[in-house]
């Protein structure tokens, strides 16, 4: 459906985006996680025909869309990172001016917008203006604006970012009904790894401007298959133990967080007999242990050697 | 594009302070500072002590026939206690062939009134002599010099045309005030997004400029006949009934003055940022193009080469002239093809790097 070649931006003398090469393939939900400042936003604004690219190109059923724009604008609906609404109008005002501007009128146009309300579940406050509205409910009506003219193609930048807990699951619930239901191709950027694992089918993992990983989420995580993490939550750091870590055999990675620790180690490793006995020796008390199999955001960790939120 | 212009004005009619600020504060500074001159006719107590009250009503009844000065009947005793009061500023002693004024402090009204007065009494003092000397013959006084005079009259008073200055100054002033904060908004739809989400739509990027152009020049050109029409009832200024050449001119200058926006937004992309420069251009431009003083009273060639550049100068002048002269369209091609010249250069130059920042 969408198919991205080596594309590449520089803003100036700072290059943003990196010889990126992907592909959207109908009905998908595809993620592109990274930490702020990798390149994402900058990617799908030249994916989505706003940004005017350096290098690349970026095909839309065989047909460069750098070229011909309005192949692919028609058919995508875009959630911007920002709340890209006139806030001094209401729901309902905003809706109907976004559906207007796409042609849509009369009834089709006031079901179109209850249709639209009722997913956000914004129906009752249709009529406030925006600006009177909580963060998770503005996010909700910045998606909803988007879907006005039944677009084939939702690309999601960040839509989440600075939520209440309870509006995010609302919103991923409603995303991937969107994509489950309605077939609807989705391209979701975050840099929150439990959201790209919840809602996606693939995975780009981006960091730099670069793609440094990419395939299902299974694929990605078997990057780690030999490999398990063990989470040590304690109630100080000391770099003495974590220098007593990094030197244990069979400790691949060390990674410290306000919390503790967090050893990538080789599977199968019997550890936690000298991880107790280094804690002993830095004078450290230890609060939690915990063995997890691999997450995204340990891949990215393993990737980069840095957290997805650092 | 019409819903893209009628999107805005909803969006005023939601939160109008700034249009209505701007209209109040035209005909707040136009009130007083042209009104407080239209009104006021100077008022000066005459008092007599030689003349009997008889004469003394038959001289105030003549001095009263020039309409700017009003001549009031009192005594020495109450003239004296109120410039001790400082309730007047002078007062004039009347005598039988002379005359004297009485003042309390320095006045800056009273050398223009005592050079009035001069003329007004030397005239009635001869006049004096002359029914003396025939006392039986009936005086008519003649005017020898009516070019003048004429001219004076078609092309009104010089506190008509002071009155007319700040009304057009202000008015386009406070007009030029409001496109360009409007023209904010464009900025701020850039950065929030939804002008983002109209370039996935299907409207043109042209459509998408008319939109919101075609919405400052309205709101521009309500203003000014807000401004106009409060105005002209309120103080009973008079701007005659050239419309078309009126109009031309007032379109020709809003055209210029919203491309003027388009052209600053481009330089200066930030809101906060516009908040501050705007203001400071507006005022600097209005100061230079004449709009809180006449342009005559500026001698320095630099400034006035400077004035030449502003669209304010050229709105301004023209549309004075097209009151107090009458002029034909064809007569003031001049400047409204400056201002349409300015108005392309601007538009043109503005669009171009608006376009270009937001390709990069």
């Amino acid at each position: 459906m969408i198919e991205v070649k080596n594309l590449g931006k520089n803003f100036k003398k700072k290059i943003a985006v990196d010889d990126v090469s992907m592909y959207l393939d109908e009905g998908e939900s595809v993620g592109l996680l990274g930490p702020n400042g990798a390149g994402k936003s900058t990617t799908i604004s030249m994916i989505s025909t706003l940004l005017p690219p350096t290098k690349g190109t970026v095909k839309y059923n065989g047909k460069n869309v750098l070229k011909e724009p309005e192949e692919l604008r028609p058919i995508l609906g875009v959630v911007p990172q920002e709340i890209a609404l006139y806030e001094e109008l209401s729901a309902y005002e905003n809706m109907s001016f976004f559906g207007k501007v796409y042609g849509i009128s009369g009834k089709k146009l006031e079901d179109k917008i209850q249709e639209t309300l009722d997913l956000v579940g914004l129906k009752e406050r249709q009529k406030d203006a925006v600006e009177t509205y909580s963060g998770g409910m503005k996010r909700r009506i910045n998606i909803a604006v988007a879907l006005m003219h039944d677009p084939e193609i939702l690309i999601m930048d960040e839509p989440t970012v600075g939520i209440d807990p309870q509006s995010r699951n609302y919103i991923l619930e409603m995303v991937r009904k969107l994509n489950r239901e309605r077939g609807l191709t989705v391209l979701y950027t975050s840099h929150y790894m439990e959201e790209v694992e919840k809602l996606c089918d693939r995975v780009y993992i981006m960091d730099h401007g670069q793609i440094i990983a990419s395939g299902t989420k299974e694929e990605l995580k078997s990057i780690l298959s030999n490999e398990e993490t063990i989470q040590i939550q304690v109630e100080e750091t000391k770099s003495e133990f974590r220098d007593l870590l990094s030197s244990q055999e069979g400790v691949n990675q060390v990674l410290e967080d306000e919390a503790g620790y967090n050893l990538i180690v080789s599977k199968g490793e019997q550890l936690l007999g000298e991880i107790f006995d280094h804690a002993k020796q830095a004078n450290i008390k230890i609060i939690g242990i915990h063995v997890k199999t691999p997450t995204l955001e340990d891949v990215f960790l393993h990737l980069t050697g840095r957290k997805l939120r650092d | 594009m019409l819903n893209v212009f009628m999107l805005q004005w909803k969006r005023l009619i939601k939160q109008p302070l700034l249009v209505l600020l701007f209209i109040g504060l035209t005909v707040l500074f136009v009130y007083f500072m042209g009104g407080a001159q239209i009104n006021s006719t100077v008022k000066i107590p005459v008092y007599s002590e030689t003349l009997t009250e008889a004469e003394l009503t038959d001289w105030i009844e003549r001095l009263n026939k020039d309409a700017s000065i009003i001549f009031e009947p009192t005594d020495y005793e109450t003239a004296k206690e109120d410039i001790r009061m400082n309730e007047i500023g002078f007062a004039l002693e009347l005598e039988e062939d002379t005359y004297r004024i009485l003042a309390g402090r320095q006045d800056e009204q009273l050398p223009v009134i005592e050079q009035q007065l001069n003329q007004i009494l030397t005239e009635q003092f001869r006049l004096e002599e002359v029914r003396k000397e025939f006392p039986t013959s009936e005086i008519e006084v003649k005017d020898f010099i009516t070019l003048l005079e004429s001219q004076l009259v078609e092309t009104g008073s010089a506190q008509t045309q002071y009155q007319l200055q700040i009304l057009v100054g202000m008015a386009f002033y406070f007009s030029v005030y409001t496109i360009l904060f409007l023209q904010i908004s464009l900025v701020e739809e850039k950065r929030m997004g939804t002008w983002n989400r109209l370039i996935f739509s299907p409207i043109s990027k042209t459509k998408l400029y008319l939109g919101h152009l075609s919405y400052y020049y309205l709101v521009g050109l309500v203003q000014i006949l807000l401004s106009f029409y409060i105005l002209t009832n309120l103080l009973g200024i008079d701007l005659g009934t050239n419309y078309l050449p009126m109009a031309a001119i007032t379109l020709a200058f809003l055209f210029a003055i919203v491309s003027l926006g388009i052209l600053i937004t481009a330089l200066v992309p930030s809101p906060q940022s516009l908040q501050v420069v705007i203001p400071i251009i507006t005022t600097s431009m209005a100061m230079l193009s004449g709009a809180f003083w006449p342009l005559e009273i500026v001698s320095n060639r630099f400034l006035l080469f400077i004035a030449e550049l502003m669209p304010l100068k050229h709105g301004l002048q023209g549309l004075i002239d097209a009151i107090l002269y009458e002029p034909s369209i064809s007569e003031l091609l001049q400047p409204i093809g400056i201002l349409l010249l300015m108005g392309i250069l601007f538009m043109g130059s503005g669009i171009n790097l608006m376009e270009r920042v937001s390709k990069t």
